[in-house]
Formats: C-alpha cells, structure tokens, sequence
C-alpha cells in the first residue's frame, strides 16, 4: 500500500494488541524506612536542615536546596497542618468516572516545608478552605502496615 | 561572539485524534520527508540528529533503538532525548555549536491514540512510595494546582475559560488542528467536573503527529534558505518533583527556563520585545500561569488580559494562535514541537488565516505535563 493510499474504514485497519507486564519493587530507602516505621507508631518525622532551617517531610537524607546531609537531623513534627491547596476528584486513576467524588488535599504540616498529598475526611467539600487546620486521623495500631494508608485521612480540627 | 544557528526547515503531519492509517514510524518518515523538501537537504547532508522519546508513551522499553531508519539516520549520530522537544531542540543546537557539523536534525512524535491505558501511564509518573497508593486521577494534580493558582492570583473560572474559548476558535482556521471547535464560556463552565475546579472542556484532547525540524549553522542557513528563522535563546528547568514541597501557586520551572532564554537573547522587556508567544496549555490554566512566570504579564494579570481579548491573534500580545494543546491536541513529549512550528510559520508569514501582523519575535514554551515540573522555553527571529 502506497504512501498516499487511505484507509476506508478503521476496522481496515491491521494493528497488533501487545501488554507490558511490569511488577517493580520500589524500596523507600533509609529515610523512607524511619518515616514509615514512625508512621506503624502514629508519629509523623520529618528530617530538618540546620543550614536552610527548614524541615523536610516527608524525610530525605540530603537537602534539596544546600544538598547537606540530614541523616542524623530526623525529628517528630506532630500530626497536625493546614490545607495548603484542595480539589474535589471525580475520576479515578484509571480515567473511570467515581461514584462518589473524593477530596484531594495539599496538606502542609505545622512547621514544616512538607506534608501529604492525602484525602480530607469528616467534612463537605463546599466546606473546605485555604488554609484550614486539620489533624492525621491513623488507621488502628493493629492494621497499619507502614505506607501512606496508615494515615486515613485528614480531618478538620474542631 | 557564538556562531548563529537558524531553523532552515520544518516538516509536519498534522495533529489528529486518531491515525489509525499509519504507524508511529511513517508519521516520522512524513514529517522528515517534508522537512528535508523544505529545506532543499537530503538525509545524507545531515550531520547529527536528536529524536524525542518517552519509552512508555511508545510502548517500548528502549524505544530510541527504533528512531533512526524514519529519519534516514541509519547508521549516524543520532541519540534519543527522554523530555520535551524543546530539550532536544536545545541539544541539536549544541552539537551544531560545538562543532559536529553544520546541520542538525530534530524529531519528535506523538501516537497518543495508540495508549489503551493513557491514564494509568500518567499515574506511573508519580511517586510509588508517597502518591500512587492514593490511586487518584492525574488530574487530580492539576485540580489541586489550577485551584491555588486561582486563589494565589485573583484569576476568576470565566477569564480561565475564555483561555479554552479562543484556543478552540484559532485552531478552526489552522489546517494542522484536530481540536477546533466554537463554544463559549458557559459551555466550559457546564462540562462534566473533572477534578474541580478542572472541567472536561479545561484538559486538552490527546492527538497524534509529527514534526521534523532542520537547523544549520549561519553561513550553511544562508545558503539553504531566503527566510531562515534564528534560535535567539533556549532555556530548559527542573522544580522538584515532589508533590510535597513543591510550588503549587506559579510556575516556577517556566520562570527560569525563560529567564535563562532572555538572557541569551539580550531581551530585558519580554513584553515589549516579543511579539507573540506559543505556550503550553495543556489545561487551560496553564496558559495564564506560565504567561506570568515568564514576565509577559504580572502576577494575577493574564487572566484579565485574556478576558478583555489581549491575547487574540489580533490583540495586543497573540497567545496560541495555532490553537494551543487546547485547540491542537495534547501531543505529549511533541508539545514543544507544535510551539516551534507554529512560531516558524508565523516568522515566516505562513501562518495562513491564523497569520498576526508584523511579526518579528516569537516564543515558544513547552512543560512536560503532569506530574512534573520542567519547562523549556526557545526564543526565534526572523
């Protein structure tokens, strides 16, 4: 078939349907290990550096900005922040459209130059505003397994 | 002072939604092939070439293996630049400058219709530790941004649609676009909510497509061609990745990649001393966001600007007049590709319906979508 020849109809077309398999293990490193051993716990760490004063959460073992190591500098910062930007998602991370929108939040923890990009509960979105102080709400000790779920969501603080 | 290298040929596909006529390697060879006819060059003349490759967006996990036999660089320098287009207009530039011969070569491609799981590619993107587990939409982050941008600078719903509004109109007269289409700002306002405050009508349409670009050093350019259009400055940046400490209210990576670009192009008064810009929309308010990162208007003033009508193609600074990612279609690691092309045919004065007037500087900005945080930024003369 010819450059400047066309197809008709798309079910003229031949095409070939292929998947990539892919199971990856990704290991969250010597901060990651302290952050998530912490979370198990219902502490949240943070790593500051000294020359930048600021605090990094979640942890890392360098500074992004002076490139110091922080290692030895990881500190608990408390489970409470504010809602530094919000939105209201109604698509899943596939693209399907969700039943039930949920509310995606910024959150920016007290103190700190970090946070969570994690879900706001036990409030209305049309409720939500910059700023809002809210707390980290754990799943029980039993069930936390230290990743990112272990803390349920946020919620505003009363 | 450094040897000057122009842009002595383009070649284009065209942007559609789907091609299912073609494979990513013929959009290639189309585009070469018109590039090369345009600037009067064949394969052998060329010296080095730089293709633009994302491995998952084309479904290889080496995929700058399979770049040379479209471009009729078999068996030459060639490599693959895993960013924006603009990055490997930027080392295409280099190697002419650094001595490997006088004329260059610049690929880039996009077969988004060829993604069964388009969005679970994005979601790949981020973090596996801290973010993924979330398992919300990408676009999520850009609800998440677009929502600060607002509250950071005053920008209302209404000026943020008029950006999709103008987009989709320009590109109805630009032949290249597959996206083109007349609504107006309520119909934006009342598509389906994506991630509020994003809108369905707020993300751009995935397209497919190609475009080639020649580049050569002065006296080759000359030689080659009666209208060669000059790269003036380029900058490319990187913010963190991190969605935890990152800038969520301005576009800082577009700040300094075109602060870096300026400076090579000795321009002090962007505004003033640029005539039209090519920016990335991807989602409507990344136009407004990255036009006052890089100083074309102020902080909380594009969005104003837009809604009185200040950057239509016959305003006071055109913005997008190709119709932009939003009217074009989002063509991925392409996107700064489309920004280059349409500012050479405005430079040229082969912009057709879309043409502006007068026209003697143009810039083109390019990001590389969600989650990230890279821009790049190409300043060109004619």
């Amino acid at each position: 078939m010819a450059l400047i020849e066309r197809f008709q109809k798309v079910t003229d077309v031949t095409y070939w349907e292929g998947q990539i398999p892919m199971s990856y293990i990704y290991t969250v490193g010597r901060a990651g290990e302290k952050f998530f051993r912490e979370m198990i716990n219902g502490k949240i760490f943070g790593a500051k550096c000294n020359q930048c004063n600021l605090i990094y959460v979640p942890p890392r073992i360098y500074c992004e900005k002076c490139f110091e190591r922080l290692e030895e500098n990881y500190l608990e910062v408390g489970t409470k922040g504010k809602v530094h930007t919000f939105t209201q998602c109604y698509e899943t991370y596939d693209g399907v459209r969700k039943e039930v929108p949920s509310i995606v939040a910024v959150i920016r923890i007290d103190g700190t130059e970090g946070g969570f990009v994690h879900w706001l509960g036990e409030v209305e979105f049309k409720d939500v505003y910059f700023g809002m102080p809210v707390e980290a709400v754990f799943k029980d000790k039993k069930e936390r397994e230290g990743s990112i779920l272990d803390i349920k969501y946020f919620r505003p603080i009363k | 002072m450094t040897k000057r290298v122009a842009i002595v040929g383009i070649g284009t596909t065209g942007f559609r939604a789907t091609t299912p006529d073609v494979s990513y390697r013929e959009l290639t060879y189309e585009a070469a092939m018109k590039a090369y006819l345009d600037a009067g060059i064949e394969p052998k003349d060329v010296d080095s070439f730089v293709s633009t490759a994302e491995d998952f967006f084309e479904g290889y996990s080496i995929a700058d293996e399979y770049s040379p036999d479209q471009l009729g660089a078999v068996l030459k320098p060639i490599y693959t630049v895993p960013g924006d287009f603009i990055h490997s207009l930027a080392s295409a530039y280099m190697m002419i400058l650094s001595g490997i011969g006088p004329i260059s070569v610049v690929q880039g491609l996009s077969k988004a219709s060829n993604m069964l799981t388009l969005s679970e590619m994005v979601t790949f993107a981020m973090d596996p530790i801290y973010n993924r587990p979330l398992k919300e939409s990408p676009h999520a982050v850009a609800g998440l941004e677009m929502a600060r941008f607002m509250y950071e600078t005053g920008t209302t719903r209404e000026q943020i649609a008029q950006v999709v509004v103008k987009n989709r109109r320009n590109a109805l007269t630009n032949p290249y676009a597959g996206h083109g289409v007349l609504v107006d700002i309520d119909y934006v306002l009342n598509s389906e909510v994506v991630s509020y405050p994003l809108t369905q009508m707020d993300i751009a349409p995935h397209s497919d497509g190609a475009v080639v670009v020649v580049l050569a050093e002065e006296e080759t350019a000359k030689a080659l061609t009666d209208k060669p259009i000059w790269i003036r400055g380029i900058g490319w940046c990187s913010d963190t990745p991190g969605l935890e400490t990152r800038n969520w209210g301005e576009a800082v990576y577009a700040q300094i990649a075109a602060e870096m670009a300026y400076k090579m192009a000795g321009i002090r008064y962007p505004r003033k001393e640029i005539d039209f810009a090519e920016v990335n929309d991807e989602f409507s308010y990344k136009e407004l966001q990255h036009l006052e990162a890089m100083r074309i208007f102020r902080k909380g003033e594009a969005g104003a600007f837009t809604a009185m009508g200040g950057t239509e193609i016959n305003g006071e600074f055109p913005v997008n007049p190709s119709g932009g990612c939003l009217g074009v279609g989002n063509l991925y690691e392409l996107n700064g590709g489309l920004k280059v092309l349409e500012v050479v045919r405005q430079l040229r004065g082969e912009a057709g319906k879309n043409q502006i007037k007068n026209v003697t500087t143009g810039l083109a900005q390019s990001w590389r979508g969600i989650p990230t945080a890279t821009g790049t930024v190409v300043i060109l003369s004619n």
